[in-house]
């Protein structure tokens, strides 16, 4: 591999038709935040996110058909995996992330603990919408499974140290995805949150339909109530 | 007779859960893969602990017995897990052809 790495943090941004926001991310996080590597995941785009990035010799890595978001994320944990990266990031590429608070997170992560969610509600208040609703859901069943409380578990922005690195690099049910976050706490690791404020997306369509949503619900309350009772501690 | 169908279908649900909860625990599946088994499950479970929704629904559309009504319910349940399951694997073929495609032509570019 030529690839160098010259931080110990890596942001991986996986993206799927993100033509007209990729590029404004990245360029910020180049040109503010060159103390943090980065790759983006194109997730076989069919619009011209590929083309963009490597028009502006961006950091890109891309996947020759669709994987979904799992897939994509999880490439992007095996080449921090291989390249020895400390923390790694999973950052959105429709702006809604702000890289302002990669530092604070990194540095909760160097205090000991194994991942860290950038979440919107630690003191900040939900406003009650039907996709609030899901969220305030899946943080009351996380309550009740583990007795601790993920104020914002459906948040993408998330951080994790080198071992979970490796095991979400490796293994097959490690999805970034609230039941994991579930997994993680039931096997004593240590998960913080620290308040963050997000934007808008800027650009671009949601994933989630109102189909896909009940799907996703159904998918969650299944895997944190039965699923993950039943996991090996593998940790 | 549908004390016997009840105990049948308690069996298979419970086995259905234990054998997905070891294929997961093996990392064998995804666990979304394992969704549909857990609603199947959770129907037989339902029938099983329920019988007389059993026995109206056999009387209301006129089945001969509530066995059959069962019989129909499990039939169309495969059906809608052998279409996920055509589309899973159309979707494999259709990955799959493009990746062979990808593969061939950075062969030739090189």
């Amino acid at each position: 591999m030529t690839v160098q790495r010259q931080s110990n943090t890596l942001i991986i941004i996986p993206a799927y038709n993100e033509e007209e926001s990729i590029f404004a991310v990245v360029d910020h996080l180049r040109k503010h935040y060159p103390q943090f590597d980065y790759v983006i995941i194109n997730d076989g785009s069919k619009d011209r996110t590929s083309e963009i990035c490597h028009y502006h010799d961006f950091n890109i890595i891309d996947l020759p058909v669709n994987l979904g978001l799992s897939g994509a994320v999880q490439t992007g944990f095996k080449y921090a995996n291989q390249l020895g990266y400390e923390h790694a990031l999973q950052f959105d590429a429709d702006g809604q992330h702000l890289p302002e608070y990669i530092e604070l997170m990194v540095s909760e992560l160097e205090q000991g603990n194994d991942c860290v969610i950038g979440s919107r509600f630690v003191t900040q208040a939900r406003n009650r919408s039907l996709r609030m609703l899901g969220n305030t859901l899946i943080s009351w069943t996380i309550k009740l499974t583990t007795g601790q409380t993920i104020s914002d578990p459906t948040s993408g922005m998330r951080i994790f140290n080198k071992e979970l690195i490796k095991t979400f690099a490796t293994q097959v049910n490690y999805t970034p995805e609230p039941d994991t976050i579930s997994y993680l706490l039931r096997q004593g690791k240590k998960v913080k949150e620290v308040q963050v404020t997000m934007q808008e997306r800027q650009a671009g369509q949601s994933y989630l339909t109102l189909t896909r949503s009940l799907q996703y619900m159904l998918h969650m309350f299944i895997s944190i109530l039965l699923v993950q009772s039943f996991r090996k501690r593998s940790l | 007779m549908i004390a016997l169908l009840q105990s049948i279908l308690l069996v298979v649900a419970f086995i259905t859960v234990f054998v997905m909860l070891h294929n997961i625990r093996k990392s064998n599946i995804k666990i979304e893969d394992s969704i549909f088994w857990f609603l199947f499950s959770f129907i037989l479970l339902f029938f099983a602990i329920f019988p007389q929704v059993i026995i109206w629904f056999s009387k209301v559309l006129g089945f001969e017995s509530p066995a059959n009504f069962v019989f129909l319910t499990m039939i169309f349940l495969l059906i809608v897990n052998q279409y996920r399951m055509m589309k899973k694997v159309a979707s494999l073929d259709i990955k799959l052809k493009e990746l062979i495609q990808v593969i061939a032509i950075r062969d030739r570019k090189q």
